[in-house]
């Protein structure tokens, strides 16, 4: 557990300073407070309280009527019990992912300690007064007194910190969905904890003040009010008078407040943690088969109460703080898809259509002829659903644990599959996979093409060790052929025992996948399970992180469960073992572009930068947004195969942050960032001259490992002399291109 | 097959279903890459490339579509019949024009058949296509994307008796009349004709419909029929290799022998100057 950001570090802290300041009390003995002092029917409270109790339950039905629209989901949600509950130990309660944003991690912390604690405190209240127990007295009385105090001021600290952003400066995201009642549940608070110091003052000033003020200390920002409103000179039965109103206030606003839990994102405090305990535990790279396909009439969601109950629940959890949407690089580059007003959009669909829903269920009408809009075309339009690039980057950020992709595939299956609505590229490239087994339709290549040239290339045959699973980029898209002659020339050198399938080599399904065509992914994925198989494949080495995460991922829903290595873990623990030496300098210096299915979505960050410390000579800037926060190159989810609509594309805003580090080399490890950089950098930077060049990592080692005169790219890039290549290089310097 | 009674070869009432013959042919594909196509001069035929499947050819697509949207239009039970001459692999062809919303297949299946040109294969269908009876217009491909004669459609027509228009980017019945605007060199051209008549379409028209998951799905159980030379009452003289008018003389892949020589020159003038001096020593004015 990492120490520094840990929740429970101020929680510990402050209880043992409570602790030993409350040891210290010189005398304590009859410290206490008259419950409900000075106010008038008492009684009252109770009726408050019972009505928010009714409030609230009435609010969790007419909610839960709505979620319990959904269809089952497919695997329990109660399987991993304590991995779940861990998850909402640390996602609800440690809210590790609000501290991604450290301002608002600190402000949530303030706000939601205090009224976790504020609750606490007024609880045992009650507990003293209606039931026989009796322990609010003495030294733990003045402990209370002095927690309540402290936690009331966190409390304003954070309200205080939410105002700074909400009213005082330019922060853009919570502004994009704003409402009235975020103003309420801000500045309602903070009247809620500002009455309640006030109503404390009150009474110690005319109780404690004068009689025990060394007990009146432990109440230490009452003490100071109190002290304060002493300069008034008010009598007692003033003071009581002022009192008697600030209570009824109070009590009114604190209520009241509590009361927008029901109507309000203040809801967020039950859904979230509860959400928690529902998210995935398995890779946010792997999605849902849909079983037993061919007996189903409808595939995909295109109406609302197809979701699961899960996906309709969190629609209630989300609290619009627009971070998902901050993250995205559809939206980041002005492009039709924003996953907060999407989440909204749904959860204000099943609000107006859910109840109409369930009355034409009961009267055993056509739940699917209820809703005047369609669910996919017009809540949510088709373009919105397109620009989604199945990044993650949304799901990572959610503090509230939302899977947003799922949720998109999910209406993409619906167009493709039910609907056949899907864009001409996307229809040509799926039609090719179909047909030709490969999306890269107008190809000139064959899938052995790449062999040329490298004397005998070994073919799997179950005999080897490993599988070095080529994929359709690493060899039938031209730029993508030295990366894959790297890969193998790195292979053979560290005399790992491998072999490739060649022309046998199927597209293994992921872009129909993603795309929403779950009958063609499943058909392709049974097959080369069976080819696995029948081939002994037992490990597998990916060219690409696609490949990498459907195999890794995706494949045990098919029977096939492979020990699956991208490329770049493997020879970085071929660096690691000594199996492989990168002796040969490569004076360049280098940013890293994490590529989103080998990072965020499989995590696996440090093994390529460990291989490029490996290099030589080679220095590393990291880009801004790199590792888990890192820019999608803009080709996922299908989107290679997608006309961009929007402001700017995906991948010139991506490869303009690349270029900002000044750095010669842009290193990542998917062919299809590659092909995005290739076209992305160009484009920002017209002229040749100085422009920076990408590269995959084994290009990079290739260089560091055999020396310039057999990796043509990457030395004629850096200008070394006699490097193969392009027939600039005669003229280059040695020593690094600048 | 039809349920109707009707005349053959005279207008047909509009009230009644119609029945329309979508031709198919599977082509080795287009898209195979030059490296992977070769041809075996010595029996002047092309070497299957392995690994790469048949593919339905594009216009056939096309013209299914166009089929397609007809009946649609029509509202009503239009009956769509993919036909195909060609080897048990054809097959999936057939399926494939079913999946986009034909009713029934047809493969013409025998050794007879094969080797033809396209006078001989356009016998073949025709009496295909008289045999299912009732049919009120026939689509083809505007040709076929593997040998690109585009002749088929006209000597179907030929051998019919019936009325052809091709190179249809738009293709409407209605009131026993085929209403087709073609394509030209320089514009477009409208013409109509009776049915039953035949329509070859160019991609022009459009692009055909990617098929739902349940049309695919149902495809499976939709039946195809297999015919030989003798259910078609058909002469094996005049079919196949032995009724090919054409004789292919020679297959061959061009070689293309590429030197490339930059002229030198700091100046567009010097760069014309060294130019005409190259070509005047290489003879060449």
């Amino acid at each position: 557990m990492r120490l520094v950001g840990a929740w429970w570090i101020p929680a510990l802290t402050l209880s043992a300073v409570g602790v030993y300041l409350a040891m210290q009390a010189s005398s304590s003995e009859g410290a206490g407070r008259d419950s409900f002092f000075n106010a008038a029917h008492p009684w009252s409270v109770y009726v408050f309280m019972s009505a928010l109790v009714g409030l609230l339950v009435y609010g969790l039905v007419r909610h839960a009527t709505l979620w319990r629209l959904g269809a089952p989901t497919q695997d329990s949600l109660l399987a991993q019990l304590p991995l779940r509950l861990k998850n909402m130990t640390r996602l609800g309660l440690a809210q590790d992912k609000v501290r991604r944003d450290r301002y608002a991690g600190i402000m949530h912390w303030c706000i939601f300690s205090s009224v976790l604690v504020l609750t606490i405190v007024t609880a045992q209240v009650a507990i003293e007064d209606d039931t026989p127990l009796e322990f609010l007295h003495g030294r733990y009385y003045l402990f209370f007194s002095f927690y309540g105090d402290l936690f009331g001021l966190i409390g304003l600290v954070g309200v205080g910190m939410a105002m700074w952003r909400r009213y005082f400066v330019d922060f853009a995201r919570i502004r994009w969905d704003e409402r009235v009642e975020d103003h309420l549940i801000i500045v309602g608070l903070g009247l809620v904890l500002i009455s309640g110091f006030l109503v404390e003052a009150f009474r110690i000033e005319v109780t404690e003040l004068t009689q025990e003020p060394d007990w009146a200390k432990w109440s230490f920002v009452s003490y100071g009010i109190a002290n304060f409103f002493e300069i008034f000179e008010l009598s007692d039965s003033q003071i009581l008078s002022v009192h008697s109103w600030v209570w009824w206030a109070h009590i009114g606003m604190a209520f009241s407040w509590l009361g927008l839990i029901v109507f309000t994102r203040l809801d967020h405090m039950f859904f979230a943690p509860v959400n928690a305990f529902f998210l995935r535990t398995d890779s946010p790279g792997r999605l849902a088969k849909i079983p037993n396909i061919e007996e189903r009439e409808v595939f995909g969601v295109g109406f609302v109460q197809d979701f699961t109950w899960k996906q309709l629940f969190e629609l209630d959890a989300c609290v619009r703080c627009g971070r998902c949407t901050d993250v995205c690089p559809a939206n980041i580059a002005g492009q039709p898809l924003s996953p907060m007003h999407l989440i909204q959009d749904l959860k204000g669909h099943l609000s107006s259509v859910g109840p109409d829903i369930q009355r034409a269920g009961n009267e055993g009408k056509d739940q699917r002829a209820v809703s005047p809009l369609a669910l996919v075309g017009e809540v949510i339009k088709d373009e919105t659903l397109w620009a989604c690039r199945t990044c993650g980057a949304c799901m990572q950020e959610c503090p509230v644990m939302i899977e947003h992709v799922p949720t998109i595939v999910d209406m993409r299956r619906y167009l493709v599959m039910d609907e056949a609505r899907l864009p001409q590229t996307a229809q040509v490239a799926l039609q090719n996979i179909e047909m030709r087994g490969h999306p890269w339709s107008g190809t000139a290549l064959e899938r052995t093409t790449w062999m040329d040239g490298l004397g005998d290339v070994p073919i799997y045959d179950g005999t080897q060790e490993y599988l070095y699973w080529v994929g359709c980029s690493g060899s039938l898209v031209e730029r993508n052929l030295p990366i894959t002659q790297a890969v193998f020339k790195l292979l053979r050198e560290s005399g790992t025992s491998f072999g490739v399938m060649g022309q046998e080599e199927t597209c293994n399904g992921d872009p129909a996948r993603r795309l929403g065509n779950e009958y063609l992914f499943q058909m392709l994925a049974e097959q080369l399970v069976v080819t696995f198989k029948e081939k002994n494949v037992q490990r597998v080495i990916t060219n690409c992180p696609h490949c990498f995460n459907t195999f890794k991922n995706e494949y045990p829903q098919f029977g096939g469960n492979f020990e699956v290595l991208h490329h770049t873990e493997f020879l970085n623990s071929k660096l690691q073992d000594g199996s492989l030496k990168a002796t040969h300098e490569v004076n360049a210096t280098l940013t890293y572009h994490d590529s989103c299915y080998l990072g965020r979505i499989n995590g696996v960050y440090d093994a390529p930068r460990q291989i490029m410390e490996f290099v030589p000579g080679a220095s590393v800037t990291e880009m801004q947004r790199s590792k888990s926060k890192g820019l999608c190159c803009g080709a996922g989810g299908g989107n290679m195969w997608l006309e961009e609509v929007g402001e700017r594309r995906v991948n010139h805003v991506r490869s303009e942050e690349a270029i900002a580090t000044g750095a010669d080399q842009v290193i990542s490890n998917c062919p299809f960032c590659i092909q995005m950089f290739e076209d992305g950098v160009p484009a920002m930077h017209p002229e040749e001259e100085g422009r920076m060049r990408p590269f995959d990592v084994a290009e990079l080692l290739e260089q560091a490992v055999f020396g310039p005169a057999t990796a043509g790219g990457v030395a004629a890039a850096v200008g070394v002399e006699g490097a193969s290549g392009d027939a600039s290089e005669s003229e280059a310097e040695p020593g690094g291109g600048d | 097959m039809g349920p109707e009674e009707r005349g053959a070869g005279g207008p047909t009432d509009v009230e009644e279903a119609m029945h329309f013959v979508v031709c198919a042919k599977q082509i080795p594909d287009p898209e195979t890459p030059p490296s992977a196509f070769k041809i075996d001069e010595t029996s002047n035929k092309v070497v299957p490339a392995q690994g790469f499947q048949p593919v339905l050819s594009q216009f056939d697509g096309i013209a299914a579509e166009a089929a397609l949207r007809i009946k649609e239009a029509a509202g009503d039970d239009t009956k769509i019949t993919v036909l195909s001459m060609g080897a048990e692999s054809a097959q999936a062809a057939i399926k494939q024009v079913l999946a986009m919303g034909a009713d029934e297949g047809v493969l013409l299946q025998d050794a007879a058949f094969e080797g033809g040109d396209s006078h001989a294969t356009a016998k073949v269908l025709a009496a295909a296509i008289e045999k299912l009876g009732d049919v009120d217009a026939v689509f083809c491909g505007r040709q076929a994307a593997d040998w690109d004669m585009g002749q088929v459609g006209l000597l179907i027509a030929e051998a019919l008796g019936w009325p052809a228009a091709i190179l249809a980017k738009d293709v409407q019945i209605a009131d026993g009349t085929m209403t087709t605007t073609r394509v030209l060199a320089n514009g477009f051209e409208t013409v109509a004709q009776p049915i039953p008549a035949v329509v070859t379409v160019s991609n022009e028209f459009g692009e055909p419909r990617y098929p739902k998951l349940q049309q695919i799905m149902q495809a499976a159980k939709k039946t195809v029929t297999t015919m030989t030379h003798d259910e078609l009452g058909l002469d094996p003289s005049e079919i196949g290799a032995a009724g090919a008018r054409l004789k292919l003389e020679r297959l061959y892949v061009p070689i293309s022998n590429t030197q490339v020589e930059i002229i030198e020159g700091e100046t567009p003038e010097d760069l014309a100057k060294n130019l005409v001096a190259k070509l005047v020593a290489d003879k060449l004015f």
